[in-house]
């Protein structure tokens, strides 16, 4: 019964929803890295970008490499109204994301969940891309659209959109960890820090930056002062108190392995040998050493991280600087210590300071790879990682989790370097660490092709039609499944998403000041996915029942919990929103009023839940309604909407 | 011993005086010692805490269970311990005049004067005096007392609160019917959450105010809020119950079911609420403290026998005193009183409702302070040396346990099974131990598919629950 049904969905999927997509379009596939015209990506790539991040700062923005860089953008960066840079022709097409997610679905006899509707995807994907619920009137625009590409044209619009960098500064935000302070480790940015990097990782997003770039420029950035040098803002995550500078050395290392390679087990391996702790977990961890760990801190072993104060007489606040080479930082990576977070750092038996055994030269293990003769180490660095093939496979398996509720490898900082190939699968017992390695590789390929184009990567994503499978099952659903992706997981929406959608339908807008943030010179936002930050924020009341994490030791979450109903059931930002009169009457209500019952309930919904109610929803919402005016249906109409803020379609991405 | 560790020891034995924990270095002041550290350190005991764990054994702990609650104190900012729990003659003696007042009571040397109720009480509570802190630094010590673990370490970034640890374990015992949950946290915004567990196990955060939970009522009244609930059901529960689109969509009603057991619930306004009188008694008697309101409600709450099991509080009575520690109307002695009345109220209601025996509470700051003379703003500032106050659960009172030197700085006598310090590992061990939780336990159900260890198993030693506090 099983094999017609997949194969009538197979073949109905690519007829319907596709085939026009792909005959228009299959020629515009190319690549822009290939443009001959672009020296970026040839051979003077290097050494302008060696020049320009050994340059001083102010000599830095006049470089060649500022040419370059806007060149790429500009070729690279998203340019909406249809122009496709870059996209790969989905329907199933030889090397597509279908074409390797349904090999496993005929290979394991799964029989995917069917397309969604058309509500259901304008609804999914704008919430994904834009962290906004639709604009009522686009809902109905598209689902009325019937253009065979329109799927295609709103990913297009929404990647345009200004709402698309608000929600992926949150995002870059959380993984780089942006914040003022950091109880677990007593890092320090304060307001002004935090606002630079914010700042810089808005601009990046919005000038469609490439990611390579954004990852080299933090991983080389230095500077005097953390308030005024965005980049330099992510390395002090290294930065521990009460140990000596190899702590904190050892902290940027783990940070940056965690980040952009999605390796977190190389924090323990600056700790102690992956043999008798990894064994079980990674294969590549537990052949791997404290000491080549250490050849990887090397790299950040010349970079100092020192802070002065703002006013010289008080030295509780200050601002950083990150620099290479100073004066105490010339020597590699030394293995001198006995206190600290970490375990002693010790040379072998004899060795005395001053010799070479004493300090551990910089060395990229994956590559073998050393710094040049004279090549600042941190440039280095940003080369080795910027150019291995994981760092394009972490970063579309981070994008990917975001987007599918789970990575092809899960959890997305696992990863396991000796287990990715499907061309050399490792040795019994061991098996390959992705769900699907095949799609993992050509992921990261289409994205290093694409010029490490975030939005490129985002669009064919969501142009598969794995992503826009139903979350809704209608058979017997089998949890072995899970890893394969044959239905749509859902995903409680982001305490930010819920807040700015609850704002958004209602009408009434709210203005936030932001201590550190407004009074710094940035505007008032009204939309808390315009927050830089997690801690210190306005609406932390209603916000923070929904697990936002704290961008240092708690992450954040998509769990339900009791907070969370209560919240939503009686916080006043909600019941705010439910006033037809008053000093902020939901603009929803107000306007609306006077339409019909079954106008007002469509309206309701659609402003809401971002669809049109089901004929058994419209009856028992008509039932609760008065038809008389007057203030039994006035408060019908606002229990109504309670009821749809209240709905698991509403706080739920389905 | 790994061939690492052997070479540690051989580096070690040709330079002996590296041996000696580096505050104890002759060559080292404690001046010199903060100059180069910054405000914090850790110790070299720490060197190689990592490295060992396939040395540790596995066998399983044998847990005391006696205790079916936890109330787990915080002293944020951390109280002088030579002032009060571990009060010492070379603190009087720096005090003004008649401000310490001392006493021998059963054999344990205590502050009647800045804690005259407590002294009454002190049958009932065990102080160990062995206590040492890792980090001398606010914030990350806190985190660690919470977590039991290095937060620095490999888990640390995801390792849950103590009491999510004890929710999630004792989520089974939960009785239909109980509408409260598993762990609580009073005056605790900035407690440590579920980490990687699920966040029905995170702590549920409230400051305690007479009127009860936020968000319990509805602004529009009991009678809307059922016709808008009931509405709500009647439009969505054909997603929400057997949801058809994710488990997630049922969980989430679950959550929604709970929360409407503790809405219009007099059970919740009876526990959570509370009238001015009644936190008269755990302020000074006309005063209310945000500490006494927390015990008054914690005893409720456990009087009350509606699932809750832990109960974190944090006094944010501002322990922190490098300055004027003894002069001034918000000095030592009134923040004592604070804690004074309040715990010995906690103690006295507990023991009043039959519930002392069955709830352990401990309480403890995050490190201690300086000893002996002040520092040059009257202050004294951070030092590993601490205490840890243990009562009920089926623990012993009235006694202590290990010993410190003449001044408090350092320990003289570990005076427990181990024959070390106490660390924020072996308090964590020790709560586990007294609600019969397996402290040797290690989950697999961790992100990083590492194992994560209920105490921390890999070290140059094994944490171990101090059970020398259930002997008598």
């Amino acid at each position: 019964m099983q094999k017609p049904r997949f194969k009538s969905i197979l073949g109905g999927i690519s007829l319907l929803a596709f085939s026009g997509f792909l005959v228009i379009h299959a020629q515009d596939d190319r690549l822009p890295v290939a443009d001959p015209n672009c020296t970026y990506f040839g051979k003077l790539r290097e050494k302008f970008q060696r020049l320009a991040l050994n340059a001083p700062e102010r000599v830095r923005a006049a470089h060649p490499l500022s040419t370059m860089t806007d060149q790429v953008s500009a070729m690279l960066s998203y340019v909406p109204g249809g122009s496709r840079t870059y996209s790969y022709g989905q329907s199933h097409a030889a090397g597509s994301v279908d074409s390797y997610i349904w090999d496993d679905f005929k290979k394991n006899n799964i029989t995917p969940a069917p397309l969604t509707t058309d509500w259901e995807f304008i609804r999914r994907v704008t919430l994904d891309l834009s962290g906004r619920i639709p604009a009522p009137d686009r809902a109905i625009s598209f689902v009325a659209d019937t253009a065979s590409d329109k799927r295609a044209k709103l990913v297009d619009e929404l990647l345009a959109k200004p709402e698309w960098v608000d929600k992926w500064t949150m995002y870059y935000g959380d993984l780089y960890q942006n914040t003022v302070t950091r109880p677990s480790t007593s890092l320090q940015r304060f307001p002004q820090g935090r606002n630079t990097f914010y700042q810089w990782i808005h601009d990046s997003l919005a000038n469609g930056k490439p990611y390579n770039q954004m990852a080299t420029e933090l991983l080389t950035a230095t500077g005097p002062n953390s308030y005024e040098d965005g980049s330099i803002n992510y390395l002090l995550n290294g930065y521990i108190t009460g140990g000596p500078t190899q702590d904190t050395t050892d902290g940027m290392t783990a940070a940056v392995f965690d980040t952009f390679l999605g390796l977190a087990y190389e924090n323990c391996l600056e700790c102690h040998n992956g043999r008798g702790h990894l064994d079980q977990l990674s294969l590549w961890g537990s052949t791997t050493t404290r000491y080549q760990a250490w050849q990887l801190a090397s790299y950040l072993s010349h970079t100092q991280m020192a802070r002065t104060p703002v006013d010289p007489s008080n030295n509780n606040i200050y601002y950083w600087s990150l620099l290479d080479n100073t004066r105490n930082f010339t020597a590699d990576y030394t293995l001198n210590t006995t206190t600290g977070n970490r375990p002693a750092r010790v040379a072998p038996a004899g060795c005395k300071s001053g010799q070479p055994c004493f300090t551990v030269p910089p060395q990229y293990i994956f590559t073998g790879e050393s710094p040049k003769p004279g090549e600042n180490y941190r440039v280095a660095l940003a080369r080795h990682i910027t150019t291995d093939p994981q760092f394009a496979r972490a970063t579309v398996n981070y994008m990917w989790a975001q987007f599918f509720g789970r990575g092809i490898v899960d959890p997305p900082d696992t990863f396991d370097p000796a287990r990715l190939d499907p061309d050399n699968p490792p040795p019994a017992p061991w098996t390959l660490q992705p769900s699907n390695a095949k799609l993992l590789n050509a992921l990261a390929q289409h994205f290093v092709q694409s010029g490490y184009n975030l939005k490129a990567l985002m669009r064919e994503i969501a142009t598969s039609q794995t992503y826009q499978l139903s979350s809704r099952y209608d058979g017997t659903w089998n949890v072995a499944w899970e890893p394969y992706f044959a239905r749509k997981f859902v995903r409680r929406l982001w305490a930010e998403e819920i807040h700015d959608a609850v704002a958004q339908s209602s009408g009434t807008l709210p203005s936030y000041t932001m201590t550190g943030f407004t009074d710094q010179g940035f505007a008032k936002p009204s939309f808390a996915m315009q927050f830089p930050d997690i801690a210190g924020t306005p609406v932390g009341d209603f916000l923070d029942p929904f697990v936002r994490g704290n961008r240092d030791d708690q992450p954040r979450k998509t769990d339900g919990s009791i907070l969370q109903a209560l919240t939503l059931m009686n916080n006043s930002f909600v019941e705010a929103r439910l006033q037809f009169s008053g000093a902020t009457p939901s603009q929803l209500i107000f306007q609306n009023l006077t339409r019909n019952n079954t106008d007002l309930i469509d309206t309701l919904y659609l402003n809401i839940l971002s669809r049109l109610p089901s004929t058994t929803e419209l009856a028992k919402a008509q039932a609760a309604l008065p038809t008389a005016t007057g203030t039994p249906r006035n408060q019908a109409v606002q229990d109504l909407v309670w009821s749809l803020y209240n709905k698991v379609d509403f706080t739920f991405n389905y | 011993m790994s061939s690492n560790q052997e070479k540690i020891n051989r580096v070690f034995a040709e330079r002996p005086w590296d041996n000696k924990t580096f505050f104890n270095r002759p060559h080292w002041t404690r001046r010199r010692f903060f100059e180069l550290m910054g405000s914090g350190v850790t110790g070299a005991f720490l060197a190689e805490r990592y490295a060992k764990a396939a040395e540790v054994t596995a066998a399983g702990g044998q847990p005391k269970n006696t205790a079916k609650n936890v109330i787990f104190i915080l002293l944020a900012g951390a109280p002088s311990h030579t002032d009060l729990f571990d009060l010492k003659d070379t603190s009087i003696a720096v005090a003004p005049q008649g401000l310490h007042k001392a006493a021998t009571i059963n054999g344990v040397y205590f502050p009647t004067g800045l804690m005259p109720k407590l002294a009454q009480a002190i049958s009932d509570f065990a102080l160990v005096r062995a206590v040492r802190s890792h980090a001398l630094v606010h914030s990350l010590a806190q985190t660690w007392t919470q977590i039991g673990r290095n937060p620095a370490a490999a888990l640390g970034s995801i390792a849950p609160n103590i009491g999510s640890i004890v929710a999630i374990e004792k989520d089974s015992e939960r009785r239909p019917g109980q509408v409260f949950p598993t762990f609580l946290a009073l005056n605790s915004n900035g407690a440590v959450g579920s980490g990687y567990l699920a966040a029905k196990y995170g702590p549920f955060k409230v400051t305690p105010n007479t009127g009860g939970i936020a968000n319990t009522t509805n602004p529009d009244g009991a009678v809307r809020f059922k016709t808008r609930n009931d509405l709500m059901h009647s439009l969505d529960d054909v997603l929400r119950v057997n949801s058809p689109n994710s488990d997630d969509m049922q969980d989430y009603n679950d959550f929604y079911r709970e929360a409407e057991g503790l809405m219009y619930n007099p059970a919740v306004n009876q526990a959570f609420g509370f009238s001015t009188d009644e936190a008269k008694r755990y302020g000074d008697g006309t005063l209310t403290t945000g500490l006494g309101n927390a015990c008054l409600v914690a005893g409720k709450v456990l009087k009350a026998d509606q699932g809750t099991r832990f109960i974190q509080i944090t006094s944010n009575d501002g322990w922190d005193m490098h300055q004027s520690i003894y002069t001034g109307n918000n000095a030592l002695p009134a923040k004592a009183k604070i804690l004074d009345n309040a715990v010995s109220a906690l103690l006295s209601d507990l023991k009043a409702n039959a519930l002392l025996d069955q709830t352990l509470v401990v309480m403890a700051g995050e490190f201690g302070r300086t000893v002996g003379p002040l520092s040059g703003a009257a202050g004294r500032d951070h030092w590993p040396q601490q205490f840890a106050f243990f009562a009920g659960g089926g623990v012993s009172g009235g006694r202590t346990i290990g010993k410190t030197n003449a001044t408090g700085s350092d320990v003289a006598e570990f005076g427990w099974s181990q024959d070390r310090y106490v660390y924020p590992e072996d308090i964590e061990a020790t709560v586990y131990s007294a609600l019969g939780i397996d402290w040797t336990k290690t989950r697999s159900d961790d992100p990083l598919g590492r194992g994560f260890e209920y105490v921390p198993k890999t070290g140059p030693f094994q944490f171990y629950p101090v059970h020398e506090l259930w002997e008598s």
